[in-house]
């Protein structure tokens, strides 16, 4: 297991230098796909709060930066401040806002949480046509090439794979923690969770911020790294992208979904694309996305990491 | 302000009909169904493609048909996969996202409506009212105390009260579980089927709507208390108010944002519910 990280990841490393531009420009955003993924998995596989609402934080990271980065849509003066301060920023506004909804939903038990993250996003996207001059609407708007992540797409690839890297060691150690033990305990039995004297409400409001805040980061770096800004990362397919992801990795083992957001991504973009075109069907390849979930889901309710596991031992 | 109420009501009994399948649903199988709205834009479709050969009476096999899609949906989706709670959850929501792009991929993007029961315009103390509203009002009022009746007084309904109570006692007297959460999964579907038929007579359908729809069932489930049928269906009323009186004095698009408005408030002030049973 570690001998394959290992090697995958100088492969990673050294890859730039043989590959062609596409590959290395799809790899790079691959990178900040598999944080999202595993920022989710923290919270739904660790902590098991079904949060269907993941891209709202990614989307309020997202459009924060850019919209510090390009402070006249706002109409407000704001001095320019370094990318790096206003990714940081962007991270932060998804504390804020999943401190918010965590407070109101996390409370309570059972599907609150749920129903109300599942909405948000459509919620988002109308907010953002509702006030187009400032949002950019359905299309978005770019954010200007002097505001990418780096001048080079090679700089722009090893940030990527950096920030990935950090946010990973980052969220293993987290899930290593006491507070990792504490949310497994809560996912297992609430009731008993709480009856051992973990405080429940106040657990899994951390964990909910700071999947927020990696969500929030990531959005971020999305923006710089593909210089626009759009409600793609808001919108439900993305969701159903990171949930696919993780399910095939299998929930809660971080090291899954690592592994299930490369093959999604990869496969979304080369796979499907392909099938759609070659069988010249007038659908989105989205739809290859949902079957295939439908499908694992059908087939390792429990998880596909965990039938593996089981074959094994 | 006579105009809001009876506007309301209208559109407050065609999210009755959505809203009382969804808690029916929750109540009885502990199911959160995010392919509900799907049920309420495939009766709207298929009542739109059989009108050309049937005339009115279109209604009546779109609705048989998306509640044997109903019917489908729980043997074949849900029912292998009941006890993961999270991944019912997760597959009817890839469900939702499938049929939604198969639609869009036969229908396009396109709003279309469905031709009126009847024309003319009533005046209902003082506010013109188009006849075809009071149609679907008494429709919609009809099938649900259809509803109540059915449940409390038919056999059937009583398996399916039994097991909301208590499903291992149901199992032990003999009701095939299984089949009661298919008989009221199809239910849940051609209620939802017939209020996107409702629905497309006064306003349209497109394959978006799906989520539209939604929105507006969580609110409703939320503000009445989830899994209460009762509760949904005072809810719907309150929903469909505040949705037309926004969409009357301000603008329609802030709608659905007033609804998330609605189901934060309740969340915070009473998590429970109007009506909401532990």
């Amino acid at each position: 297991m570690k001998w394959l990280a290992l090697i995958s990841l100088i492969i990673l490393a050294i890859l730039p230098f043989f590959a062609p531009q596409s590959v290395v420009y799809l790899l790079g955003l691959t990178f900040i796909f598999v944080v999202y993924v595993v920022s989710w998995d923290l919270i739904a596989g660790y902590a098991g709060q079904i949060n269907l609402g993941h891209t709202v934080f990614i989307g309020i990271g997202a459009y924060t930066t850019a919209l510090l980065q390009n402070p006249e849509r706002l109409g407000i003066a704001i001095p320019h401040l370094p990318i790096f301060v206003t990714i940081i920023l962007g991270g932060l506004m998804a504390v804020a806002f999943g401190f918010a909804i965590g407070a109101i939903c996390l409370r309570l038990k059972g599907y609150y949480l749920a129903l109300v993250t599942a909405i948000l996003p459509l919620i988002c996207i109308q907010l953002l046509n509702v006030y187009s001059d400032v949002f950019g609407g359905y299309e978005g708007f770019s954010i200007g090439f002097e505001n990418s992540l780096a001048s080079s797409l090679m700089a722009e690839y090893y940030i990527s794979l950096i920030f990935m890297l950090i946010c990973i060691v980052a969220i293993v150690y987290v899930v290593r923690s006491p507070l990792g033990i504490k949310l497994k305990a809560i996912r297992e039995d609430e009731e008993l969770a709480e009856a051992v004297g973990v405080d429940v409400v106040k657990y899994k409001l951390i964990a909910f911020c700071l999947s927020a805040f990696f969500a929030g980061l990531a959005g971020a770096v999305m923006v710089h790294y593909r210089i626009t800004v759009g409600p793609d990362l808001f919108d439900i397919p993305l969701m159903l992208m990171i949930i696919l992801a993780a399910v095939i990795g299998g929930l809660g083992t971080i090291y899954g979904p690592i592994v299930g957001a490369f093959l999604i991504y990869l496969a979304k973009n080369y796979v499907f694309v392909w099938i759609v075109q070659k069988l010249s069907l007038n659908v989105s390849d989205e739809i290859f996305l949902y079957i295939l979930l439908i499908i694992i889901i059908l087939k390792s309710p429990e998880g596909i990491f965990e039938k593996v596991r089981r074959m094994f031992s | 302000m006579l105009e809001v109420l009876i506007y309301g009501i209208i559109i407050g009994s065609i999210w009755a009909l959505v809203s009382s399948g969804f808690s029916l649903v929750f109540g009885v199988a502990r199911i959160l169904n995010f392919a509900h709205g799907i049920f309420f834009v495939l009766g709207a479709y298929f009542a739109i493609l059989l009108y050309p050969y049937l005339g009115f009476f279109s209604i009546i096999p779109a609705v048989l048909l998306v509640g044997a899609f109903g019917w489908i949906v729980y043997r074949f989706l849900i029912s292998p996969i009941k006890q993961y709670e999270v991944m019912v959850i997760l597959i009817t929501l890839a469900l939702a996202l499938l049929v939604k792009e198969i639609l869009l991929a036969i229908f396009k993007d396109i709003s279309q409506s469905y031709p009126s029961l009847v024309s003319g315009l009533v005046t209902v103390a003082g506010v013109p009212v188009p006849t075809n509203r009071l149609m679907i009002l008494g429709i919609a009022i009809v099938v649900i105390i259809c509803l109540d009746l059915f449940i409390r007084r038919t056999k059937v309904g009583k398996f399916i009260m039994a097991t909301s109570q208590d499903m291992e006692a149901s199992m032990l007297v003999g009701i095939d579980v299984e089949w009661v959460y298919s008989v009221t999964m199809m239910i849940s579907a051609i209620l939802a089927s017939l209020a996107g038929i409702l629905y497309a007579q006064i306003y349209a359908v497109n394959p978006a709507t799906a989520f539209r729809v939604l929105i507006y069932a969580f609110a409703i489930v939320i503000l009445g208390g989830l899994g209460s049928v009762r509760g949904s269906i005072i809810a719907s009323f309150i929903i469909g108010f505040i949705q037309v009186a926004i969409s009357m004095f301000y603008e329609p698009r802030w709608a659905e944002i007033a609804a998330l408005a609605t189901i934060i408030f309740i969340l915070i002030v009473r998590p429970k519910g109007l009506f909401g049973v532990e």
